[in-house]
């Protein structure tokens, strides 16, 4: 017997989902697209209709986080709503995106998947609160890099920001969200029935940011639902932007080590 | 640890249940998960109904709510009607039955109950009401124990006198070598849970591949990590191998979190047995306060009970937790027994199999299929 270590590799669902996208998609579009942009769209148009805002952040092409900001401020269209969208530059980087989102807001990246400040805003997006959409081509991401992946695979990416291809996706997703807010009934956030939530019968592990070292191994996070104090002395490395797991108010592991922003 | 859309691609979601029915081929086969947090997954996503008419999920004793007996509930009412006692529990804890009511009817008698997140909430209490005693019932696995051992590591060092922990803390592996020892056993492997595994590692879990010869996958809490997890064991089975493996790589290390080891290893002690719902008496399951920390052992600074009860005549949380029945199969299953009037534990939290089943499951399998094939 042996105690292995199953890599999420091609026999796990990166691999199985290459195999089932096998199908050609419409119109050029990478197969599945049409179905993964629709559901970014309903779920942007949710956190637009409960007074989210978008940030779009491309930290090597920032020329289209201007442009996704732009289509969603300006209205082009006679009666659809500005929607409030703001470009984050890549010089204020994660650490700007840190201070300006709000719980309830939304992030749209573009950028490939090797891209260091990408994955690390995106990374961090799920304990501020964010909805997240990550759009860029070649090597697709690890599953739940992101909410929403909108992906040209198999193209490559230096090519796929000059091509229209970026362009087409951000597009596509302002279009629909749009089309989403003609169709009032589906803003609403649906009601999951979950029951009361019992952080030792879910075995509960929240993924939160790390903001300060406090005294004794306290440590003051950033969680999806707001700002708390945790206790820290059970693990090792702790910094300001680690990212962490909590449970019961005690830090159980560190996820990702902080950069000191 | 996160719940994404990208974890729950109906496209990947629909080819990882085509290699789970390449693999099982036909045949039966029978795997338990042993979390209530996965419990949870499954029903609400309804995973179950895409799987394979012969590939079962069995539903364990993962939920630490759900395997408190009702002895332990009439202790903790006892101690919470004490005079000057302000009481604290997790959520669920308030509403599990015992033999004379809950937690929240002894609050709506007047004992001073309240819900806490985390001990450490509990301690504070214990520091800003220093006329009261504070008692925090102390439930959960190899995941929440640590939160505990450290609070009272710190109540120790600041002399907080006014604290004490009733303590109720289960460990994973004896129940897993119960069931595997159960004669009505027929189970092909396990889903190792995600966050006790955090905690204490892959190692404690080898004796389900070298003594039984079953595979134990532990899993996250995503559908795809629970279809990725189904798939690995059927992988192994497939081969004829029984190995411990990890598919939550994603937080869970092969040796866990030596610091939280160790600290449970300086306040708890092993009970030499202790009852859980349903299984009965298993040998050193769960833990006590060690006796440098016997100032902070509730169970000795108040006068409890400590009187067996058996379960209600028509609860069958045991078979249940065993796996031997569905919830639905259970005789008072949404008919006596719902959420709003539990008369057995599995229907309090909403990780127990017959809540979460209640909540999730009673969706028309033939539906379900439907939904999965347009997704
Ligand atoms: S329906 Fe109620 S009594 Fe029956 S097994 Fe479930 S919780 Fe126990």
């Amino acid at each position: 017997m042996s105690v292995g270590t199953a890599a999420q590799s091609a026999a796990g669902p990166a691999g199985a989902l290459d195999a089932e996208r096998g199908a050609a998609g419409a119109g050029g579009l990478p197969p599945g697209f049409g179905v993964d942009v629709a559901g970014a769209a309903l779920a942007l148009a949710r956190r637009f209709a409960h007074g989210g805002t978008l940030w779009c952040f491309a930290p090597a092409w920032p020329a289209h986080a201007h442009h996704v900001a732009v289509e969603f401020v300006h209205p082009v269209v006679v009666g659809t709503r500005a929607l409030p969208a703001v470009a984050v530059s890549a010089e204020a980087g994660v650490a700007g995106l840190r201070t300006l989102c709000r719980a309830g807001d939304a992030l749209v990246v573009v950028a490939s998947s090797e891209e260091p400040a990408a994955r690390r805003a995106l990374a961090r997006a799920p304990a501020w609160g964010l909805t997240t959409i990550w759009i860029g081509a070649g090597p697709r991401p690890a599953p739940g890099a992101a909410d929403h992946v909108l992906w040209w695979e198999g193209e490559v990416p230096s090519q796929a920001a000059h091509t229209g291809r970026f362009v087409l996706s951000y597009h596509l997703l302002w279009e629909l969200t749009h089309v989403c807010f003609e169709h009032p009934g589906l803003l609403e956030e649906p009601q999951v029935c979950s029951g009361p939530a019992c952080v030792t019968c879910g075995d509960e592990g929240r993924l939160v940011e790390v903001l300060r070292l406090g005294e004794g191994g306290a440590v003051l996070v950033r969680a999806a639902t707001g700002l708390e104090w945790a206790d820290a002395s059970l693990v090792e490395g702790v910094s300001p932007g680690s990212l962490v797991l909590v449970h019961a108010g005690s830090v159980l592991t560190v996820l990702a080590e902080g950069s000191g922003e | 640890m996160r719940f994404v859309d990208e974890y729950r691609d109906p496209a990947a979601a629909r080819a990882l249940v085509r290699r789970i029915a390449t693999l099982s081929n036909g045949k039966r086969f029978a795997f338990m998960e042993v979390c209530g947090g996965h419990t949870h997954t499954i029903y609400r996503h309804g995973i179950e109904h895409l799987l394979p008419d012969g590939v079962e999920l069995v539903h364990g004793p993962g939920c630490p709510v759900c395997v408190i007996p009702m002895g332990r509930i009439d202790d903790a009412i006892a101690v919470a009607e004490q005079p000057g006692v302000l009481f604290t529990t997790f959520g669920d804890m308030m509403r599990v039955p015992g033999s004379s009511g809950s937690l929240l009817d002894a609050k709506a008698r007047g004992a001073d109950v309240r819900f806490v997140y985390s001990p450490l909430d509990a301690l504070r209490l214990a520091v800003d009401n220093p006329g009261r005693e504070v008692v925090f019932f102390a439930v959960g696995f190899e995941t929440t124990a640590p939160s505990t051992a450290v609070t009272l590591r710190r109540a120790k060092a600041e002399g907080v006198s006014n604290f004490s922990v009733f303590c109720n803390h289960v460990t994973i592996v004896p129940p897993i070598k119960a069931i595997l020892d159960s004669p009505d056993l027929r189970l092909d492997g396990f889903l190792g849970p995600g966050h006790v595994s955090t905690v204490i590692g892959q190692r404690p879990y080898r004796f389900v591949a070298e003594q039984y010869g079953k595979p134990l996958v532990t899993a996250g809490f995503e559908p795809l990590d629970i279809l990725q997890a189904v798939e690995m064991l059927l992988v192994q089975c497939a081969a004829g191998r029984a190995d411990v493996e990890n598919q939550y790589t994603r937080c869970v290390v092969e040796e866990g979190n030596p610091r939280a080891l160790a600290i449970m290893a300086e306040v708890f002690a092993l009970r030499p047995h202790f009852e859980w719902r349903g299984l009965g008496f298993i040998s050193q399951s769960a833990l006590r306060l060690a006796d440098a920390y016997a100032d902070f052992d509730a169970e000795r600074r108040f006068a409890v009970p400590g009187v067996r009860v058996a379960d209600p005549k028509a609860c069958q949380c045991g078979e249940v937790l065993k796996g031997v029945i569905k919830p639905w199969q259970c005789k008072v299953f949404g008919t006596a027994c719902t959420p709003e009037t539990p008369i057995g534990t599995c229907m309090v939290s909403s990780e127990g199999a017959c809540a979460a089943y209640y909540n999730f499951g009673r969706l028309h399998r033939e539906a379900a299929l439907s939904v999965g094939a347009r997704a």
